[in-house]
């Protein structure tokens, strides 16, 4: 080896190891120590009684009707924020690409809302859902519609979360979509425009596709997010009424750091991980993120 | 099908499939999702700005005698100071320390060609993906048994986690925008990496640094949940905001005065620093 090449190696290194022992530290070690309570009963208010329990855990969640329960307001939960989000956001992405008035404002305000510190936006939608103060009724009323209790009925409460989700996080699919419409090549749809399509052929034919990877980015990280979402859920409804909208992560939230039973929140929270990285592996190899540019 | 008569549209390029909606039409519709975005946060300020009664009353007031009361009153107590001092200790150490460790990970998965460097990325990113209750557990045993819980050292290990994948993966892209040539001509003139990454790439990246630095605060002043647990008195902006509305519940006006309060830097940095904010909220994807 030339000892221009030893020292390029030992750049690469040196540059890579403070965030490498950091993030092995910091995100490789905890993910052991959660595999490993995760089987035993380890209970923060009895810690000196501690004993390995094999995938009793596992076994324990697997069978309990709390876990499922979670894992279908979840899915639920994840599935019609990001549908919804993805429609908006293409929808809108797709008439601002046209708009030639005010486009700077729009995108500003379309910014707000994934900005913001969640828990203030929050709390003010808790204040707009209000039963019988809230802003919302009043604007149902005058629409002529019954008053709803926005957060107290199950499938409400879930309706709710999710169109509080999606004002937050359509912008996230719309800010993506128009960066890729940006970016797309026009001339295919200048010849097939020629040959007489119509707007929203040329949109679904071939916009649409060539929009694909993008959107593919777009959905990965906002599903993923969507299924790990806390503040929202916590501060609105905590998982109520009963338990109509506690997710997985809520559910990990009141085990583990409410009820202190580790070795159980431990488990559910690995499942989680299994499930985040088998969709990442899955969606974002293909989605060709990590072609690396590399130069020197 | 028909042929259409193309002298029909003679639109410009980048204004085609918007033809669906005449115009009039297509900007009511962009209005109206504007106005969606924005109506909580103009709920919230006019609300801070209310007197109890006006705040409460049964048919909600759009037109009231605005106030300046809920505010006084909020900064008396003296509360929001104490968040806020916490939120700029915690958020400043948070982006001090992830640039430090993030930005020369990034300059070399962004310049240079090593085995594994595809790896090494996509393990970053997916520190990103966790989701947070499978750190928040070990971290929370930790801290219990250590004595981190409420310190503003736990605190920002907790946040420096969180965030350095971010910083990582966004100066990576900041790095791959900017030519090589330069660090390729301090090469030819003897420069050793350390020289060409310290004295050539990390002037030229500033802007990036700075667009990182301000994000990575936003997400570290907007963090609740680790916050929440691994805290009880070191209280930031979103938890004290939380424990507030804990026994405040029907002082609607002083809860939405001390969120605007909460919420004045963030305003700040959308209106000033939009463009890097959208290229950091997407995580790179928009360039």
């Amino acid at each position: 080896m030339t000892s221009a090449a030893r020292e390029r190696r030992r750049f690469i290194l040196l540059m890579l190891a403070p965030a490498t022992v950091l993030l092995a530290g910091l995100t490789i070690v905890p993910f052991l120590a959660s595999v490993a309570f995760s089987l035993t009963d380890y209970n923060l208010t009895a810690p000196g009684e501690t004993d390995f329990s094999g995938l009793g855990n596992y076994l324990a969640l697997f069978s309990s009707a709390e876990f499922w329960n979670a894992a279908r307001v979840t899915a639920v939960f994840t599935i019609l924020a990001v549908t919804l989000q993805l429609v908006l956001g293409v929808g809108i992405a797709a008439l601002l690409h046209h708009e030639t008035r005010g486009v700077p404002l729009l995108r500003l305000v379309y910014l707000l809302p994934m900005a913001i510190t969640p828990v203030a936006a929050v709390f003010t939608f808790r204040m707009m859902f209000n039963p019988s103060l809230g802003v919302l009724n009043y604007l149902v009323r005058l629409f002529g519609l019954p008053p709803q209790d926005w957060l107290g009925t199950p499938g409400m409460a879930l309706a709710s979360l999710i169109a509080v989700d999606t004002w937050q996080w359509a912008p996230f699919i719309l800010l993506i979509a128009a960066g890729g419409l940006a970016a797309i090549d026009e001339e295919p749809l200048e010849a097939a425009k020629m040959d007489g399509a119509g707007p929203v052929r040329l949109f679904f034919d071939h916009t649409l596709p060539m929009l694909f990877p993008f959107l593919a980015v777009a959905i990965t990280f906002r599903a993923i997010d969507a299924f790990k979402t806390f503040d929202i859920i916590f501060v609105l409804t905590n998982g109520g009424p009963g338990i109509a909208t506690r997710t997985l992560n809520l559910l990990a939230y009141k085990q583990g750091i409410e009820f202190l039973a580790m070795g159980y929140a431990a488990a559910l929270a690995i499942v989680m991980l299994l499930v985040t990285i088998v969709a990442s592996q899955t969606f974002l190899r293909r989605a060709r993120l990590f072609k690396p540019k590399a130069q020197l | 099908m028909s042929v259409s008569a193309p002298a029909l549209a003679p639109l410009g390029p980048g204004r085609r499939f918007g033809r669906a909606l005449a115009p009039w039409a297509r900007r009511l519709v962009l209005w109206l999702f504007a106005l969606w975005c924005l109506f909580p946060l103009y709920w919230l300020v006019s609300m801070s700005l209310k007197r109890q009664v006006d705040a409460v009353a049964r048919v909600p007031r759009f037109l009231f005698q605005p106030i300046a009361d809920n505010y006084a009153q909020v900064l008396a107590s003296g509360e929001v100071w104490g968040y806020f001092a916490n939120s700029l200790i915690v958020a400043t150490a948070t982006t001090v320390v992830a640039l430090l460790i993030g930005v020369p990970t990034a300059y070399v998965l962004a310049r240079y060609r090593f085995r594994g460097n595809a790896d090494y990325g996509f393990w970053i990113l997916s520190t990103r993906m966790t989701p947070p209750v499978a750190m928040l557990i070990p971290f929370f045993v930790l801290y219990v048994r250590t004595g981190l819980m409420d310190t503003y050292v736990g605190l920002t290990v907790a946040h420096v986690a969180i965030n350095l994948s971010i910083v990582v993966w966004l100066m990576k892209g900041f790095f791959e925008d900017l030519p090589g040539e330069l660090e390729e001509a301090a090469f030819m003139d003897g420069a050793t990496p350390f020289q060409a990454f310290r004295q050539v790439a990390l002037p030229v990246a500033l802007p990036g640094i700075a667009a990182v630095a301000i994000l990575c605060f936003l997400f570290s002043w907007n963090e609740f949940l680790f916050t929440l647990v691994l805290s009880e008195d070191i209280r930031t902006v979103p938890v004290g905001l939380y424990t507030f509305v804990g026994y405040q519940q029907v002082r609607w006006g002083e809860l939405s005065a001390s969120s605007v309060l909460m919420l004045a830097p963030v305003l700040a940095f959308v209106f000033v620093f939009q463009k890097q904010l959208v290229r950091g909220l997407t995580l790179g994807a928009t360039k």
